[in-house]
C-alpha cells in the first residue's frame, strides 16, 4: 500500500514539500536522518493556557525522515523529573496528509519513551507521537525534549526540540488536586446529576476563571445603559410628539428593535457593519448593540410612564405659565422617573443577561468563558458557575425592585414618604409636583412613620 | 501489511460471516451478529443521531434535512441494523458528548468526531471511519498566513468549541486569542468579515467552506495530524458500539464506504 503511494508523483511532491517545510522550520542540523519538527504540550491549567509541570498532559512530538534514511525506532527523553510512566502513546505516520499504515509500540520508563516501529519509516514521512498522560518536571521552567533514534547506521542523537514553557503548580490547581483526592468529593461526583452540574473541582476552577468574563458583562451593560436611557427618552418624546415625522421615525425604530430578536440584531451589527467597511472593536460594538436594543424597550417604558401622568398635571403646569420643556423636565419627567424605576430596573436585568448572546460573535464575556471550560471538561458545572455570577447581580436588583415597588404602592395608597416642611421649597415647579401628591402623601419621612398610613393632607404646611 | 488493516480485515470477514449466518437463519429478520440483541435504544426501532449539522461536506442541514457524508453513513448503518434513522435538530457540537454520556436523548453522536484520548475518557468510539487533518483558513488578502505569524497577541483565531482545531490552536498558537464559537460557519463568517485573523478547523471542512461559501478566504496551512473520525456511543451501550463496528466493517468490505467517499469527497483516498 505504501509502496504504491510512493510511486505517485503527488506523493513525492508532497513528501518534498514536507521536507522543505521541515528544513525551513527547524533545527539547523540537516545531517540528521530524523529532523525534529516540533514538540508542543497541551495546556493543562484548568481554564488557563499554562502547561503545569507534575500534572498529566499530552506531549506532541513531530519529526520528518530525511532523504535516503530509514528510521526504525525513536526514543524521547525528558529532563530527569519529567516522566512518561503510565502514559499512552498514539503513533501517527503521515505522507503528506495521508496516513500511512505503520504501527509501533511505545514503552515508557521514567523520563524515557522508547518507540519502535513495525517496519522502518522511510524518507519523507512525518512521524507524529502524541503521548497522553505524561508529566513535565514539577518545578516548571523551559523543558527541552531530546532523545535518540535508530536508523540503518545505528543509534543517533536526536536534535533537541525548541523549549516548551512550563510552570510550577498554581495554588488553584493544588486546591483542585486536593479536591480530587477528597473522599466526599468522590461520593458527591458519583451521583450523575451532582457530578455533571455541581462538580466541586470545576466549580472552584470556574469561579476563578470566569471573573474576567463576568467583569466584561458588567462593563458592557454599565456603559451601555446610560446611553440606552438617553436614547430611550429621546425616542419616547418623539413618539408622543405632535410632529408626524418624528412620531413615525420613533414608531419604526421602537417596533423594529422590539419586534426582532436581539440575536439577529447582534448578527447584523457584527457581520453587517464590517461588510460596509465599518470596523469597530468587538467590545465597543457589544456596548452599541446592547444600548440600542435596550433603548427601544426603554422608549416604550418611558412613553407609558409619561402618559400615565394625569392630564391635570399639564393643566396645572400651564396655569403656572410653564412652557412645554419646563412642563416636561420640571413636572412630568420627575414623576415619570419615580414610576418607571421598577420597570427600568427589570429591563436592566434583561440587558445584563442579554450580554450572554454576545458570546456567539466572539465577545469574551461570561458565557464564552463558561462554554470554553465546558467544552474542555465535557461537564456542565461551568454553566452553573456562570449562572451564579449572573445571580450575584440580578438577585439584589430583583430584591431592590420589589422594595421600590412596595414603597411606591404604599405611597400611592397614601402611606409614602414626603419631605418635611422645613426642607420643602415653594417654587412653582415644586408646587406643581405637590399638587398631584396632595391627596396621597403622608407627612412622615422618618422610618417610624413611613409605614403608618395617614390620610391627613399636609397642604397647609407645604404651601 | 499492518495490524490495523489485518484487524479490520478480520472484523469485516467475521462480520460478513455473522451476517450471512444471521440472514440464513432468520430470513428477513433484523440483521446483525450476537451484539445486535444487546444494545439499548432511546426509542425502540429507531437510531437517534445527534450532530451539529454545520460541518459541510460531512454534516449539513439543508431545506430542513440532514445531509452529508456522516448523514449517509448513519443512514447506511441504520439500514444495516434494521433501525430507522432519526436526526435530532442541529445540536451544539460541544453539547453532543455530554448528551450521549447522560443518555436519554440520542443513541449516537455522529458529527465528525476525531478520536482522542480525552473524549475516550467520557464516551466510547466506534472504529475510525474516515481520516482527517486540520487546516488553518485566513482571508486571502491577509499578511499573516502561517502559524508563526498568527501566534501573536494581536491575532484572534476562531475555532469551533470543543474541537481538535481548538486544542491545536491552544497548544500551538498560545500567544493569540483563541475565540471558541458554536459552529464553523460562525467562525468563517467572522473571518470573512474581519473579526478574526484565522480559523483553525478540520481540513475537509475549511477547504469546502473556502471554495463554496467564503471565497474571499483560503486554506493557508494544511496541518498533517492524521486524526480519524469515529462515531460516539455511550459507555453504557457497548453492544451498540459493537453492532456499529460490524456495520462499518461490512461497509468497508462491500465497497459502500468507498462509494460514499466518492460521492462526498470525489475521491476514495
Amino acid at each position: 500500500m505504501r509502496n504504491n503511494r510512493r510511486d505517485k508523483s503527488k506523493g513525492l511532491l508532497s513528501a518534498l514539500a514536507m521536507l522543505m517545510l521541515a528544513c525551513a522550520l527547524l533545527v539547523p542540523t540537516t545531517a540528521l536522518a530524523l529532523t525534529t519538527n516540533k514538540a508542543t504540550a497541551r495546556p493543562n491549567e484548568d481554564g488557563g493556557s499554562g502547561v503545569i509541570g507534575g500534572l498529566d498532559t499530552r506531549l506532541t512530538w513531530e519529526g520528518t525522515v530525511e532523504a535516503g534514511e530509514e528510521v526504525s525506532a525513536v526514543t524521547l527523553t525528558l529532563p530527569d523529573d519529567g516522566t512518561f510512566d503510565d502514559s499512552s502513546t498514539k503513533i501517527t505516520v503521515l505522507e503528506g496528509l495521508s496516513r500511512a499504515s505503520v504501527e509501533g509500540e511505545a514503552v515508557a520508563s521514567g523520563s524515557k519513551l522508547e518507540v519502535t516501529f513495525s517496519e522502518p519509516i522511510t524518507e519523507g514521512y512525518l512521524l507524529r507521537l502524541e503521548v497522553e498522560g505524561m508529566r513535565f518536571p514539577s518545578e516548571g521552567g523551559d523543558v527541552v525534549v531530546g532523545g535518540t533514534y535508530v536508523n540503518q547506521d545505528g543509534e543517533q542523537q536526536l536534535a533537541d526540540s525548541k523549549p516548551i514553557a512550563t510552570i510550577a503548580n498554581t495554588p488553584l490547581q493544588a486546591l483542585v488536586a486536593s479536591l480530587d483526592e477528597a473522599a466526599w468529593v468522590q461520593v458527591w461526583n458519583s451521583n450523575p446529576f451532582l457530578g455533571m452540574f455541581f462538580k466541586p473541582q470545576l466549580l472552584v476552577t470556574a469561579f476563578a476563571t470566569l471573573v474576567p468574563g463576568w467583569l466584561l458583562c458588567l462593563l458592557i451593560v454599565v456603559i451601555a445603559y446610560p446611553f440606552a436611557i438617553v436614547l430611550g427618552l429621546i425616542f419616547a418624546l418623539m413618539k408622543i410628539s405632535k410632529n408626524r415625522l418624528l412620531r413615525l421615525i420613533a414608531i419604526v425604530y421602537v417596533n423594529v428593535l422590539r419586534g426582532t430578536p436581539l440575536f439577529l440584531q447582534i448578527y447584523i451589527m457584527f457581520f453587517g457593519l464590517p461588510m460596509m467597511n465599518i470596523n469597530i472593536d468587538n467590545n465597543v460594538l457589544g456596548v452599541i448593540v446592547i444600548a440600542i436594543n435596550a433603548s427601544a424597550y426603554l422608549a416604550e417604558i418611558f412613553r407609558a410612564g409619561i402618559q400615565s401622568i394625569p392630564q391635570g398635571q399639564y393643566e396645572a403646569a400651564s396655569s403656572l405659565g410653564m412652557n412645554y420643556f419646563q412642563t416636561m423636565f420640571d413636572i412630568i419627567l420627575p414623576q415619570t422617573i419615580r414610576r418607571v424605576i421598577p420597570t427600568v430596573t427589570s429591563d436592566f436585568i434583561t440587558s445584563y443577561k442579554d450580554t450572554s448572546l454576545l458570546s456567539s460573535v466572539g465577545v469574551m464575556e461570561l458565557m464564552m468563558f463558561a462554554k470554553n471550560l465546558t467544552s474542555v471538561s465535557g461537564n456542565m458545572t461551568p454553566y452553573v458557575a456562570a449562572a451564579i455570577f449572573y445571580l450575584i447581580v440580578t438577585l439584589p436588583l430583583i430584591k431592590a425592585v420589589g422594595y421600590v415597588e412596595e414603597r411606591i404602592a404604599h405611597s400611592e395608597r397614601g402611606g409614602g414618604p414626603r419631605p418635611k416642611g422645613k426642607t420643602a421649597k415653594t417654587s412653582a415647579a415644586e408646587a406643581g409636583v405637590k399638587l398631584s401628591e396632595l391627596a396621597v402623601h403622608a407627612e412622615a419621612l422618618d422610618d417610624e412613620h413611613a409605614y403608618a398610613p395617614t390620610l391627613t393632607p399636609s397642604f397647609a404646611s407645604e404651601v | 501489511m499492518s495490524n490495523q488493516i489485518t484487524r479490520r480485515g478480520f472484523i469485516s470477514a467475521a462480520a460478513a460471516s455473522a451476517t450471512t449466518i444471521a440472514l440464513a437463519a432468520c430470513g428477513s429478520a433484523a440483521p446483525g451478529g450476537d451484539a445486535a440483541a444487546e444494545y439499548t435504544l432511546v426509542e425502540e426501532g429507531k437510531l437517534i443521531v445527534a450532530s451539529d449539522l454545520d460541518f459541510p461536506p460531512l454534516d449539513s442541514f439543508e431545506d430542513g434535512e440532514a445531509k452529508g457524508f456522516d448523514v449517509d453513513l448513519s443512514k447506511e448503518i441504520g439500514e444495516r441494523l434494521g433501525l430507522e434513522v432519526e436526526y435530532l435538530p442541529p445540536t451544539n457540537f460541544d453539547a453532543i458528548i455530554p448528551m450521549i454520556k447522560q443518555g436519554g436523548k440520542a443513541d449516537i453522536g455522529n458529527s465528525a468526531f476525531s478520536i482522542t484520548e480525552e473524549r475516550k475518557a467520557e464516551i466510547d468510539f466506534t472504529e475510525a471511519y474516515l481520516d482527517s487533518n486540520l487546516g488553518i483558513a485566513v482571508k486571502s488578502d491577509s499578511d499573516a498566513k502561517d502559524e508563526e505569524a498568527l501566534n501573536d497577541a494581536a491575532k484572534k483565531i476562531a475555532v469551533q468549541s470543543g474541537t481538535t482545531g481548538e486544542a491545536y490552536a491552544k497548544e500551538n498558537m498560545s500567544a493569540a486569542t483563541i475565540v471558541p464559537l458554536t459552529t464553523v460557519t460562525e467562525c468563517m463568517a467572522g473571518l470573512s468579515t474581519g473579526h478574526y485573523d484565522a480559523v483553525c478547523a478540520d481540513l475537509p471542512v475549511v477547504g469546502n467552506m473556502c471554495t463554496v461559501s467564503f471565497t474571499d478566504c483560503e486554506v493557508a496551512v494544511e496541518i498533517p495530524t492524521g486524526e480519524q473520525y469515529g462515531i460516539v456511543v455511550s459507555k453504557d451501550n457497548p453492544g451498540l458500539t459493537a453492532a456499529i463496528n460490524e456495520a462499518l466493517a461490512d461497509m468497508e468490505a462491500d465497497g459502500t464506504m468507498a462509494e460514499l467517499k466518492e460521492k462526498w469527497f470525489g475521491t476514495t483516498d
